[in-house]
């Protein structure tokens, strides 16, 4: 049996945190169950942007993608297979294709859907998806990569950034996989991917010390059978799951069985368990995962409309990220500028929050015990957050309990996951 | 020309941080949101930073005449530094006269008669967006240092960027430089305006005890409430969210940035409104500092964090704009500090995680390469030339090899701020004569 605080850690960092109802229906379940609660999600990806029209290329673009972003995040705070869209978010991190270079908002969303396919998946499948999707050719170079002037850009980066990490690569490899790489582009007008046999070099490379590779598929299983692989994906995973510093002996035995079959899954469900038994420290909200949450708990429906600019306001826009690293790490959302739009966004959050929710009811009577547990922290607040929370006395009750849940929203309590 | 420190600083190899531990110290890359949601309507920079299109508010040329400076503060020396995040490729900067460049760029080299001349320099030529800068040269504030880099370069941004932060490169990541000189020279309880990073920001702030400001956007900060609720209220319920500060470490980190947050507002409020509608990332955030300056006298060190560097394809039409910005925003930083009586106690230098490949790429670019430029600005400079050189004669691997170490930069502006400049850096550096 999961206790109601490890189940709420489990919601706020393999999921979006938890809608109302949603612990009472996990307390006193099996482990088993808690854990298939949040791993839920084996049939086809659900697809927020069915009905959407998705211009090819846009010159002004915004409208589209604050569109398409907004309803990404409608999705996250409305799911009911939260580690598969938490592992998607978790992968538009580490593959982090911008809306900016890329500009077509039909190759962005494809782009998304693909990570959402793949989020359980199986890694090396998601590697070969991404190394040849049309977000990413335009994003990193691919597509104007030729065998007569192969571009170093993406062939860096898929040893350093997506599969191997820094120290198991030599400038030797990155030119290999960025020669064996070449041929493919795409079709401007239609964004269509398509291999072009005359732009590749069909020259027989060595890569990561396995010789024969030519094409994508060899350089692919190049990278992935490298030993290097699997720790660092299961690192990445980690950090975002338990928090950095976890000690990589407590997840080699993950790590070696994840490097036999590349399966994300289980990977990521004992990965799960191990947090339930306690490993791992804590860490701060990024943007994204602390807004999707507080309107998950506040029942607001859909995220706000304005989302965009409350994200870019606190340093986080998704598909966007700042560079080709992805979003800083999440400690670097304490900076001045977060907390101050933090403060902001919950404002307008509490604002939403309507007679009948339980965060806005236990805000409302001053229950502080209520309104921790309605906000995901059954444990409750601290004494400080607790004695500043009851201290407030607005004008009104309406306007002292929009005071006090703006106020709980940004509590040291809430900005740490 | 030796920069060798004269005692070994004890470098040596090791494992080293992942990406992401490292940028837990300090924060940003570098590049995080600024500027307006224009960021979709910005340039096609590759996963850098956005570059608003707009050109709409153009600074001064020249700042209106000062007859009496009188120092609005009484502040002690100030350093900023502007990362030029994604790896500017010196050579298209700082350009040389040499066959051996325009061989290597038949599509992106710059002519010789496109060049800005700076008087007394026959064998370079600036950038025509650096045009601006002209004036700081003639006045001899400039110093551009020519095959700049660290001490085994690194290719990647990673990499290369946690070395630069450092100053310490080959070791696990223990802190920025200036986050060691801070703490060096740490007197009283930390104060969090000591050091603010605009634009981002930057580990290289990042200090054991002492504390800094990272403002993504100062034009867009401020604590609003909600309707209805009184301001000073909440504000006062909001800072007591963080009295007492708690034991455990990540809370207390979290309780932390809520006072400095609130001083910080009050601060940049008057500063940003310098900027205006400036949409330009550098010149917006240069006049910003330059107003910070000048009303802020804790302020010691102030980080600009610009992007788009990362030229791979249609380098030409991607630089420009960067260069045009910084060019113009360097200048008239130096306008606003000189008429408000702060430039004699200003240094500016110019950082950038990496140069690029001598030779284009196919895609009309550059690829990630080793050595580049970097400038040293301000009164305090013994301009007037360029310092280092780019070396043709030894390329490594297709790049331009590192002739000066980024620490001798570094040396000379921990000595600008009265140092302990060894101490930091871990040996002595040769400060090139950059200081007058």
């Amino acid at each position: 049996m999961v206790s109601t605080e490890r189940i709420a850690w489990l919601a706020r960092r393999a999921g979006w945190g938890l809608a109302p109802g949603e612990l009472d229906a996990l307390r006193d379940a099996p482990t088993d169950d808690v854990i298939s609660h949040f791993l839920a999600g084996r049939g086809p990806a659900p697809d927020p942007w069915a009905d959407m029209e998705l211009a090819v290329e846009t010159d002004q673009p915004l409208p589209v993608f604050a569109a398409a972003i907004q309803r990404w995040l409608d999705h996250f705070a409305s799911t009911t297979e939260p580690a598969a869209d938490r592992m998607t978010w978790l992968w538009h991190d580490h593959f982090a294709v911008s809306a900016r270079v890329v500009r077509s908002p039909l190759a962005v969303v494809e782009h998304m859907r693909l990570l959402r396919t793949h989020a359980l998946g199986n890694f090396r499948d998601l590697l070969r998806a991404v190394t040849t999707d049309a977000a990413m050719l335009v994003f990193l170079d691919g597509a104007q990569s030729t065998g007569d002037a192969p571009n170093e850009n993406y062939g860096r980066e898929l040893l350093e950034l997506y599969s191997v990490g820094f120290d198991a690569y030599t400038e030797a490899d990155v030119r290999a996989a960025s020669i064996a790489l070449t041929g493919w582009t795409i079709n401007r007008r239609q964004r269509a991917v398509r291999f072009v046999p005359r732009r590749h070099d069909d020259t027989p490379q060595t890569l990561l010390g396995r010789p024969g590779v030519r094409d994508v598929d060899t350089v692919v299983d190049a990278v992935v059978s490298n030993p290097a692989c699997a720790p660092f994906i299961t690192g990445k995973i980690a950090a975002s799951l338990l928090g950095p510093g976890v000690d990589p002996a407590v997840t080699a035995p993950l790590s070696t069985a994840f490097a036999a079959d590349l399966e994300i899954r289980p990977l990521l469900d004992g990965l799960m368990r191990l947090g339930l038994d306690g490993v791992g420290g804590e860490v701060v909200d990024d943007p994204v995962t602390w807004l999707v949450a507080a309107a998950r708990a506040l029942d607001t429906g859909a995220t706000p409309v304005g989302v965009i600019r409350m994200l870019e306001a606190m340093g986080q826009v998704p598909a966007a990220p700042p560079n080709v690293g992805g979003f800083p790490p999440p400690s670097a959302y304490l900076s001045a500028s977060t907390t101050a739009a933090r403060v902001s966004v919950a404002g307008q959050l509490a604002q939403r929050a309507r007679e009948g929710n339980p965060a806005h009811d236990a805000a409302r009577a001053g229950d502080l015990g209520a309104l921790a547990m309605a906000l995901g922290r059954p444990d409750g607040f601290g004494p400080t957050t607790a004695a500043a929370l009851a201290a407030v006395d607005e004008a009104t009750p309406a306007s002292t309990a929009v005071a006090r849940l703006t106020l709980a929203l940004v509590a040291p309590e809430l900005v740490i996951a | 020309m030796n920069t060798e420190p004269s005692s070994d600083p004890g470098v040596e190899p090791s494992r080293r941080l992942s990406r992401r531990a490292v940028l837990g110290m300090g924060g940003a890359t570098g590049a995080a949101a600024l500027g307006g949601v224009g960021w979709l309507i910005g340039s096609s920079s590759p996963g850098d930073e956005p570059v608003a299109a707009s050109l709409a508010t153009p600074m001064p040329t020249s700042a209106p005449p000062a007859p009496t400076p009188t120092p609005s503060v009484t502040g002690g020396r100030v350093l900023v530094i502007v990362q030029c995040g994604g790896g500017n490729d010196g050579l298209n900067t700082l350009v040389p006269a040499d066959g051996r460049y325009h061989d290597a760029r038949p599509a992106i080299g710059l002519a010789d008669g496109d060049l800005v001349a700076m008087s007394g320099v026959d064998d370079f030529g600036l950038h025509p967006g650096l045009e601006p800068l002209t004036g700081l040269w003639d006045r001899g504030w400039l110093a551009p240092v020519a095959g700049i880099g660290m001490a085994d370069q690194s290719r990647s941004h990673f990499i290369a960027l946690e070395s630069w932060w450092s100053g310490d490169p080959g070791t696990p990541f223990r802190g920025g430089w200036i986050g060691r000189w801070m703490d060096a020279t740490l007197a009283d309880d930390p104060d969090p305006l000591r050091a603010v990073a605009l634009g981002g920001g930057s580990p290289l702030l990042a200090a054991m005890t002492s504390r800094s400001v990272a403002v993504n956007d100062p034009a867009n900060f401020s604590l609003d409430v909600p309707v209805g609720v009184d301001q000073d209220r909440f504000a006062a319920a909001y800072r007591a969210l963080a009295d007492p500060l708690s034991n455990e470490p990540v809370i207390a980190s979290a309780q932390a940035a809520i006072p400095s947050t609130l001083e910080a507002i009050d601060v940049l409020a008057g500063a940003s409104a310098a900027s205006g509608d400036d949409v330009r990332p550098a010149s917006a955030l240069l006049t910003t500092a330059a107003s910070l300056i000048a009303d802020e006298p804790r302020t010691s060190v102030v980080v600009i964090n610009i992007g788009g560097f990362d030229t791979h394809a249609g380098q030409l039409a991607q630089q420009a704009p960067l260069l045009g910005d910084l060019g113009s925003g360097i200048a008239g930083f130096f306008d606003a500090v000189e008429a408000s009586g702060d430039a004699e106690r200003t240094l500016l230098i110019t950082t950038s995680e990496f140069g690029r490949r001598v030779a284009e790429n196919g895609s009309a670019g550059t690829d990630h390469g080793q050595a580049s430029v970097g400038f040293v600005c301000g009164p305090g400079v013994s301009g007037g030339g360029v310092v280092g050189a780019y070396d043709f004669g030894n390329l490594v691997d297709g790049d331009l090899p590192v002739v000066v170490d980024t620490r001798s930069v570094y040396a000379a502006a921990l000595d600008w701020l009265g140092g302990p400049t060894d101490e930091v850096l871990g040996g002595s550096w040769d400060r090139l004569g950059l200081l007058a």
